[in-house]
């Protein structure tokens, strides 16, 4: 009797196959010619790569492209301003210029996003790979720990952490790595499995590889498009969950622009400056179907065997 | 059937050990001295050797497998600890504030299910035509929308008359009016709803082409009822699926929805408990909070197993 999570279906081996046979599909320059004349056709995807590019540049150029310093408060004069020529997106209750505050949010938004995922991707996939690699018990084991990781409510850990450690962007970014890696622990785990009864690996064991040899060399590369695609789902993610924290007051502290900190202080303002919590909010949101655009754009563009759609 | 479900429910018990385990790591980390907590306001009075005897009947002294044995003894006996500022122990606190919890989630599923069916069989009978187009881009706008900006801009635009109209009250519980139940449903609501449109909307068009359907429409039915009848049926077990894995999200977006609108739930008690240091609460909610995750996802098993008999011979 076979192990019921080791039952493949045909096609999916035969997919398998016709895709590593032809190599590494992100090396070449006709593969990557092909792949971005896939990714193109993905409309959506091209939306969100101006998103994220955008939200790369803001991240990175934050100095250069603030108009003005994002903790400059000028209560006296410039209190609760609505957007106009010197303050594009308004002012916050202390005058401080929330474009400014935005470009800057970036930063803070794709750190923990980046920090968090690459977190949960090293668990993830350290994880997955061991227990489909060396199966049985083991395999057993390291699944249950993913059920237990997957059954605490994200938000509620987070909130029991914040009361432990000082919630800043590390912390906040370690928890969210440390309780969002199971979906990560998974697709490597089928990913592994899909291949490591093939002929190759097979073949690669029989010339004599360690065992820790063909895992790193033959069968992992294997993994990486469809990691990629559930990283750049799991940034948005993060972000979101981040925000989220924030916006509850619970995450990052004023005066450090955080999107969800100026949400969070924004909503006292919901019926007198609708400015101060609609942009941030929408910042957030922009970012979330960026991140999911691109995330969904790759999975086609990396997939050699899967139909374009039109979208 | 039988033998599925004990399986199942025996496979449940060590992953809310583990559960429970890193609760304890978290509830051990916790600051705050909980002798204080117990002994209140005579806490600073007391000498140090009366504190001592306090933490030692408190069996704060015993090694941690001890603490852990007894944390475990407690959580079976549904002991959550008493609250360090209701002075009301936590169970007690969670089952007055969870129906209210409840009935918001509750609440959040049938909008979705009234708005995310409709559209998703509407998209998938209308494939690449305007109105899919129009419908898919409201719910991917939906998946993506912080639930907390979304609760904020229906507050500014529904509640008021400054930016919006007044249609619905801005906050509270209205001793269970239902009108006041409205907004926030909706709120924590759209995010199914997108889901299970898009869910809908593929599942139908996956079911559109097996044989079966041919038949029904050969056999002369009328087109709606096909739809409605042979291909939802057919197409609704992926959407069960994705309700039930959407109750843990439902549990998140409740402690936003709660804290807008001032919703008097368990989300709202666990964000003051955080900002009054109140750790039993806190770890409580976790406790149970992880509790209905798991029930959830038995339960959709279970329902899986019911409607698609082949998962049971596994």
């Amino acid at each position: 009797m076979s192990d019921p999570k080791e039952r493949i279906p045909v096609q999916n081996i035969l997919v398998q196959q016709a895709r590593t046979s032809q190599g590494d599909e992100l090396s070449g320059p006709a593969n990557a010619a092909r792949f971005w004349r896939t990714f193109r056709r993905h409309r959506l995807g091209l939306v969100g790569l101006v998103i994220v590019g955008t939200m790369v540049l803001a991240a990175v150029g934050a100095p250069y492209l603030a108009p003005a310093d994002p903790l400059a408060q000028d209560i006296l004069r410039a209190r609760l301003q609505p957007p106009s020529a010197a303050h594009p997106l308004g002012t916050d209750e202390l005058g401080r210029d929330l474009l400014s505050r935005l470009i800057y949010g970036a930063r803070i938004s794709l750190t923990i996003g980046l920090l968090a995922e690459g977190t949960a991707l090293l668990i993830g996939s350290v994880i997955g790979a061991l227990a489909g690699f060396l199966g049985g018990r083991v395999d057993d084991l390291l699944m249950r720990i993913t059920e237990i990781f997957m059954a605490i409510p994200s938000l509620l850990f987070l909130i029991a952490v914040v009361a432990i450690l000082e919630p800043n962007v590390v912390t906040i970014a370690l928890a969210l790595g440390v309780i969002g890696w199971p979906s990560e622990a998974r697709v490597m785990r089928s990913q592994v499995l899909a291949v490591k009864n093939l002929e190759y690996v097979t073949a690669a064991h029989a010339l004599g590889l360690r065992p820790y040899q063909v895992l790193l060399r033959h069968i992992l590369p294997n993994a990486l498009s469809p990691m990629i695609v559930v990283g750049t789902l799991g940034i948005a993610g993060a972000i979101l969950t981040e925000a989220t924290l924030s916006f509850l007051g619970l995450g990052i502290q004023q005066p450090i622009p955080s999107w969800g900190t100026m949400v969070y202080t924004g909503q006292n303002y919901i019926f007198t400056a609708w400015w101060y919590a609609v942009f941030p909010g929408l910042a957030i949101m922009l970012t979330v179907l960026g991140f999911n655009f691109v995330g969904d754009a790759l999975r086609d563009a990396l997939d050699p065997n899967r139909v374009t759609q039109r979208t | 059937m039988t033998r599925y479900v004990i399986r199942r429910l025996l496979l449940a018990i060590p992953t809310l050990l583990g559960v429970f385990t890193i609760i304890f790591i978290l509830a051990y980390l916790m600051p705050g001295d909980p002798v204080r907590a117990v002994m209140g306001e005579s806490y600073r009075r007391a000498d140090p050797a009366t504190i001592e005897r306090v933490r030692e009947r408190l069996g704060l002294n015993d090694p941690w497998f001890v603490q852990y044995g007894r944390f475990l003894g407690r959580l079976v006996r549904g002991d959550l600890g008493t609250s360090y500022v209701l002075d009301q122990p936590v169970a007690e606190v969670i089952s007055y504030r969870f129906p209210r919890t409840l009935q918001l989630m509750a609440g959040a599923m049938v909008a979705a299910l009234l708005i995310g069916l409709p559209a998703g069989i509407l998209a998938a009978e209308r494939q690449y035509t305007w109105v899919d187009h129009t419908l898919m881009f409201f719910a991917l706008v939906g998946v993506a929308m912080p639930v907390f900006w979304q609760g904020i801009l229906a507050k500014m635009f529904l509640t008021q008359d400054t930016y919006g109209i007044a249609l619905f009250p801005v906050a509270g519980y209205g001793d269970g009016a239902l009108i006041y139940m409205v907004l926030p449903s909706l709120v924590l609501g759209t995010h199914l709803s997108a889901t299970i449109a898009r869910i809908t909307r593929s599942s139908m068009l996956e079911v559109k082409p097996q044989p079966y359907m041919v038949t029904a429409v050969a056999k002369g039915l009328h087109r709606w009822r096909v739809v409605l009848v042979h291909q939802l049926k057919n197409a609704l077990i992926p959407v069960v699926t994705v309700v039930g894995l959407d109750v843990g999200y439902l549990l998140g977006g409740s402690v936003v929805t709660e804290t807008i609108f001032n919703w008097p739930g368990l989300g709202r008690a666990v964000v003051t408990a955080i900002n009054r240091r109140d750790t039993p609460v806190i770890l409580g909610t976790l406790v149970f909070g992880a509790l209905i995750f798991v029930t959830v996802n038995l339960v959709v098993d279970l329902v899986y197993a019911l409607i698609n008999p082949r998962i049971r011979y596994e």
